[in-house]
């Protein structure tokens, strides 16, 4: 009965690499992460791979027993670094002073389930689109209708994003409705500057962190992480860049 | 001289509004937008010295870098909370949307002209962090 233990260990372990990988920390992260912890809970040996898709982990104990689990990850679910904090510090907690498998357990799906407050993403959004579209160049005029297109984009990521088959559609559909959006607005209202709105809102959807991170993984040494990531936010540009390409042409901007 | 200011501005506020787009909590907003500002203050400055822009991406993103090991330090938080949001005004939307649209127009030159100087921001962001990374990983005291 002493392997049901173990492996419920490992599978604790796991889930909290998992929602450290989703919430968006680096590979690096959560191998080191996984690691001590796997230390903590007494094994001597921990062999540890994450990439974006999938955690391999292996425990060696000290009487010789090892044990393997691995997850496929699926679907990101966006910088969280609210969650990423919480995750940090837990495991820090129990690296000082290991929790009971049940606590840990209660503990993890504590910090999954609770979510900040969506206006407060909502206003970030409007923020950050708004600021970005006078720091490129625009009038006060252009931030408002930007941040009036975040408001937008921010209810389809939280609608659309766990209906869309992936990111990649999500990216063409959403830049193609916000471009047409704004180029019929800025044919209405000929002050404003359809480049200059459309600027801040690319802000929120381009995956720049995420691809500024890959670069960074290949550098640092997780070449299959970063490459995967890479690739995978290079297409999401590309699909953000042809939606906005689409409502070009449609709207004949 | 106003340019600048409104710049500094908006790369505040702009910070701070993807700090709440990425979830921080409210504790901590302002010494992590407070990032934004002065990497984009630093980007300004390193441009009057050289007009490349890898090298200017590079010092900003590499002071990033070093403001978010040390911040994370005094407030006991992971790096990487202060590091996303004082880097955020470096991604280079603005080249993006200029080599897109370009591109529409049959313009190719212009456009790969906008290309090359957003994958010099990319490529200096990222190696900026990346020194600073490896610095910091290596004067660490190794604990057994």
């Amino acid at each position: 009965m002493k392997a049901d233990t173990e492996n419920e260990i490992l599978h604790q372990i796991l889930d909290m690499g998992e929602l450290l990988l989703s919430t968006g920390a680096e590979v690096k992260r959560v191998e080191n992460t996984l690691n001590r912890l796997g230390k903590a809970y007494g094994a001597v040996r921990m062999d540890v791979l994450a990439i974006t898709a999938s955690i391999v982990v292996t425990m060696t104990f000290p009487d010789g027993s090892e044990f393997t689990q691995t997850r496929r990850i699926g679907q990101m679910s966006g910088t969280d670094l609210d969650k990423l904090e919480r995750l940090n510090a837990l495991s820090r907690r129990c690296c000082e002073n290991c929790l009971t498998i049940q606590e840990l357990k209660e503990e993890i799906s504590k910090i999954r389930s609770e979510d900040v407050p969506r206006w407060y993403v909502y206003l970030g959004s409007v923020m950050a689109a708004a600021a970005f579209s006078v720091f490129f160049g625009g009038t006060l005029g252009d931030g408002a209708a930007a941040g009036t297109f975040a408001v937008f984009i921010c209810f389809c990521q939280y609608y659309f994003i766990p209906r869309c088959p992936n990111r990649l559609i999500f990216n063409l559909l959403c830049s193609m409705a916000a471009g047409i959006g704004i180029y019929g607005l800025t044919a209405l209202l000929p002050d404003l500057q359809a480049d200059k709105i459309i600027i801040g809102d690319i802000m929120l959807l381009i995956p720049g962190i995420a691809i500024t991170n890959s670069v960074k993984d290949m550098l640092v040494g997780d070449t299959i992480a970063g490459t995967m990531r890479f690739l995978e936010s290079l297409l999401w540009a590309g699909a953000l860049a042809g939606g906005f390409m689409a409502s070009m042409w449609i709207m004949g901007g | 001289m106003e340019t600048i200011v409104i710049q500094l501005i908006a790369a505040f506020i702009g910070s701070m509004g993807f700090c709440m787009m990425f979830r921080l909590r409210p504790g901590l907003l302002v010494p992590a937008s407070a990032g934004g500002l002065l990497c984009w203050g630093v980007y300004l400055m390193s441009m009057q010295w050289s007009d490349g822009i890898f090298a200017a991406a590079f010092a900003a993103s590499a002071f990033a870098a070093m403001y978010a090991e040390i911040l994370a330090r005094l407030l006991k938080a992971p790096a990487t909370l202060f590091l996303i949001p004082a880097v955020v005004s470096l991604v280079p939307g603005g080249t993006l949307y200029y080599a897109m649209s370009y591109a529409v127009r049959g313009d190719f030159e212009t456009s790969g002209s906008y290309w090359a100087e957003t994958v010099q921001y990319v490529l200096g962001i990222a190696c900026g962090m990346c020194i600073i990374w490896a610095l910091f990983t290596t004067i660490r005291p190794r604990k057994n």
